[in-house]
């Protein structure tokens, strides 16, 4: 029958969050029994998405239709008993309990109704190990085991449920190459048992490995319906990433000088998870340096370390001019004139709380200091965030007004204006334009050419490939903590970009 | 002028939020005061006659004002900068002690010994605050679990200071006689209203409230203090010191929780007497929430509390009744302050727009 080919089918979905649209018309058809492999940039739309299938969300529009009927689930507890099961990027387990008090959580069996029967759970869970071929250690602290079982505890956790459509959001970004093949092979057992699978990535060759379908998300549309053996891993990142280019930079050429920023053998590590890995950059004065690359790669961590938010590992050099910063602080770097214009605006660039000008004129008693080193003098301040809202233009009915009130676009001026009036060493800017209009990105850029040809230096980190490639001198790619040099301006095309963006060229496969 | 509109914006939405809370708690009272068999009108008149009917009365307001307005302060500045300290009473009893040990220990010259016991309890809420926060900042402590429990640590071992050092055991034969000799008349604060108990404490209290309003609107160090409190990741990118700033809140706070146990012996009670209080720190914390944090409302919600305070004594005198139902009055106003109307009514507006259009 043709209805139940489909067992699951979303149509014309379509959610919005405020004015940005995170799914547009949204169409989407997964044949029972095979594994559907969903691609994205981050901030495509994926898990808005597959929040909506599991009832995280409301959708504003469209339908899910569920083994061909039309299904509207009360909670995720809903979504669970109809067979749908989520394995989340971010493991739920709670640590400090046993394997298998974290499977059975929620779903107990019971004893007269009130008590637990961990006997019986135990024995369905020892069941369902033996059909699916995991090896669970049921006793063992969650805790004390390494991710990739957690993750096998996630997906005998949806299948103890009943789960008959698993959805793993970004399964192997948390494993080690041996693991994704475990995890491969426990796929490939499931679906030929008959469970329908849906896949979240950005990682193409695993998509090539694994999936039957593919269906590629770019802001919030979708923009292909593949087969793996249609397609090269070209035309697909390329599906994925590549965009028309609306905004074109003017580059004012600038005069490239001695470095101000140096890293040396750069690694963080983030409770136990290596986030970069022996970076060595050099940012000349004068220079832009472009970091492309998909979310979660170690952008953040890179931007943290050059500021003083990010511990480094002990080896790790960072020189500001000619001086070591490693163990300096936040407060000791923008003394030096470091810079930074946050990725989250709203959470780290802002207090939104605050009036206008408090954010505008967060620093200005570091860098410049007031008249009188302790009093906040309310004059200067003024002057001082007046001068921003006027050079920048920032649209604000008055220093005044709180933060929150601003729109995106023009609390990103403020940070922007802000950062480049009190820094002329090094910027340090994470997604400058993300999510604000054509306008103010046009305004942001010019801003942004105009201080490096004056000769401040700038690390650009953007997950917009665009951006990068329009404005940077020099190209690097991060992909899982390292970086690739992806050459000078205009050296790359786009496609060549951001397949490095999405494989981490040959680099990887070489140390593995 | 804009400025002025958006402060009277939201003195407006407070104005309204005590109105709304004083006429419910009104409302309330009369139920409750009606049901023990009293007239409720005549027991409202009581009250305010306690307060404010005659100079002594007003002295009296003025005095149970002095450690609402300290302690709400002190509470005031460690939520403002996100610091959970509930360990206000703690403080203050060792402020308390300390004073009260000084002031009969040592002869001074007059107006030099009232500042050395004020400021030393001041040092000593401190340090007592300095212990949880170091827990806080080496272990992890949550520090409202530890300054909880450093407030019971801190009411027994005054106690037991007081019956075992300075008494040496010979109080323990009676039941409320375990208490410090009496302080020099060179460590007391002078009287304010002739009379009346209020003290110079009171002009400290407010002068106190004062110095904290100035601190917060014109000085660098305030600025970044309101940053932590308000976005703690945005002070952080930027430069300031979050940790230390942590440390300077607690021990803030703790100072003036201290010195508010100072003023109370030097003001009013004399010696230390173990157990003194019951509730000033809580009272603190009630009042420093209702009033948002504002030192300005802090020092005008104190006042109120301190009416109700001298008012219900006289309650008492003149009816039947008891003075807890002042105290379930109080903790009823606490409840409705507590409440968003504003929001409250824009949510019920809007339901009623959806079912509309839903109908």
């Amino acid at each position: 029958m043709a209805e139940t080919d489909y067992v699951l089918e979303l149509k014309n979905i379509r959610k919005t969050f405020g004015a940005l649209v995170a799914n547009d018309d949204i169409n989407l058809r997964v044949r029972r029994g095979s594994v559907h492999a969903i691609i994205g940039e981050n901030g495509a739309g994926k898990s808005t998405l597959m929040n909506m299938i599991t009832d995280i969300y409301e959708p504003d529009g469209g339908e899910i239709l569920l083994n061909g009927e039309k299904v509207r689930f009360k909670d995720p507890m809903d979504a669970t008993r109809h067979g749908i099961g989520m394995v989340y990027q971010e493991f739920m387990v709670f640590g400090d309990l046993p394997v298998l008090d974290n499977i059975m959580m929620g779903f107990e069996e019971k004893r007269w109704g009130i008590f637990l029967n961990r006997k019986k759970a135990r024995m369905r869970i020892e069941e369902i190990c033996r059909d699916y071929h995991f090896q669970l250690p049921l006793d063992a602290r969650a805790d004390t085991l390494p991710v990739a079982v957690l993750q096998q505890v996630e997906i005998v956790k949806v299948l103890y449920r009943g789960a008959d459509i698993l959805i793993l959001d970004e399964p192997t970004s948390v494993l080690t190459p041996q693991g994704i093949q475990g995890l491969f092979e426990a796929i490939r057992f499931l679906k030929a048992i008959g469970k329908t699978i849906l896949i979240i990535t950005h990682k193409l060759r695993e998509v090539f490995e694994v999936a039957d379908e593919i269906t590629v998300l770019k802001n919030g549309k979708v923009t292909g319906h593949v087969l793996p053996d249609e397609v090269t891993e070209e035309q697909l990142a390329n599906l994925m990433v590549g965009r028309e280019v609306i905004l074109q930079a003017h580059k004012i050429k600038s005069e490239i000088k001695s470095p101000v920023l140096e890293l040396q053998d750069l690694s963080v590590k983030e409770n136990g998870v290596q986030r970069l890995k022996n970076l060595n950059l050099k940012v000349r004065s004068g220079e832009i340096v472009g970091i492309a690359g998909i979310a979660g790669s170690g952008q953040q961590q890179l931007a943290g370390a050059v500021v003083g938010l990010t511990r480094v590992e002990k080896e790790s050099r960072i020189r500001i001019g000619e001086i070591e910063v490693q163990d300096k602080s936040v407060r000791e770097r923008k003394k030096m004139g470091v810079g930074y214009i946050p990725q989250d605006r709203m959470g780290e660039g802002v207090n939104k709380a605050g009036s206008v000008w408090e954010s505008a004129v967060m620093g200005y008693q570091t860098v410049h200091g007031y008249r009188r080193k302790y009093l906040l003098d309310r004059k200067q301040a003024e002057d001082f965030t007046n001068r921003i809202i006027r050079e920048y233009s920032v649209k604000t009915k008055g220093i005044h007004e709180k933060v929150i009130n601003l729109s995106g676009g023009n609390i990103q001026k403020l940070v922007v204006g802000r950062e480049i009036s009190l820094c002329d060493k090094l910027l340090v800017i994470e997604d400058p334009t993300r999510g604000i209009d054509v306008g103010a990105i046009e305004f942001i850029w010019e801003k942004i050419l105009r201080i490096a040809a004056a000769g401040t230096a700038i690390l650009l980190i953007s997950h917009e490939l665009n951006e990068v490639m329009q404005l940077s001198d020099r190209i690097f790619v991060m992909y899982n903590g390292t970086l690739e040099y992806a050459g000078t301006h205009g050296e790359l095309k786009e496609e060549e970009i951001g397949l490095l963006m999405t494989r981490g060229g040959d680099a990887d496969e070489k140390k593995a | 002028m804009r400025k002025k509109l958006e402060i009277n914006e939201e003195a407006k939405s407070n104005l309204i939020r005590y109105a709304a809370a004083l006429l419910a708690v009104l409302l309330i009272g009369a139920v409750l005061i009606a049901v023990q068999g009293e007239n409720p009108g005549k027991a409202f008149s009581e009250i305010i006659k306690g307060a404010f009917g005659s100079k002594i009365n007003i002295g009296n307001t003025l005095r149970h004002t002095m450690p609402c307005i300290l302690t709400a302060i002190a509470a005031a500045v460690a939520f403002k900068s996100g610091v959970n300290n509930l360990g206000l009473e703690g403080q203050i009893y060792f402020g308390a002690l300390t004073a009260a040990v000084l002031g009969y220990a040592f002869k001074l010259p007059p107006g030099v010994h009232v500042i050395v016991c004020l400021l030393a309890s001041g040092v000593a809420g401190m340090l007592y605050a300095l212990l949880p926060a170091m827990l806080k900042l080496v272990f992890q402590v949550d520090e409202l679990i530890s300054t909880l429990m450093f407030n019971f640590i801190a009411v027994l071992l005054t106690e037991y200071i007081t019956m075992w050092w300075i008494m040496g055991g010979r109080g323990s034969d009676g039941s409320n006689a375990i208490s410090t000799p009496p302080m020099a008349a060179s460590a007391r604060l002078p009287g304010l209203i002739q009379g009346s108990s209020a003290s110079l404490g009171v002009v400290l209290a407010f002068l106190v409230a004062v110095l904290v309003y100035l601190f917060y609107r014109y000085t660098v160090k305030g600025y970044e203090l309101k940053q932590v409190g308000e976005n703690i990741r945005f002070a952080r990118a930027y430069g300031i010191p979050v940790a230390r700033t942590f440390l300077g809140i607690f021990l803030m706070s703790g100072f003036i929780s201290g010195l508010c146990g100072g003023i109370e012996m030097s003001g009013s009670y004399g010696s230390f007497t173990a157990k003194f209080i019951t509730n000033m720190g809580w009272d603190g914390i009630l009042i420093a929430y209702i009033a948002k944090q504002n030192p300005i409302a802090i020092v005008v919600v104190s006042f109120l509390w301190g009416a109700l305070r001298a008012g219900s004594l006289q309650m008492e005198r003149m009816t039947s009744l008891n003075k807890l139902t002042v105290n379930i009055i109080q903790m009823l106003f606490v409840l409705f302050a507590a409440i968003d109307y504003k929001a409250l009514l824009d949510h019920m507006r809007q339901k009623h727009i959806r079912s509309r259009e839903a109908g």
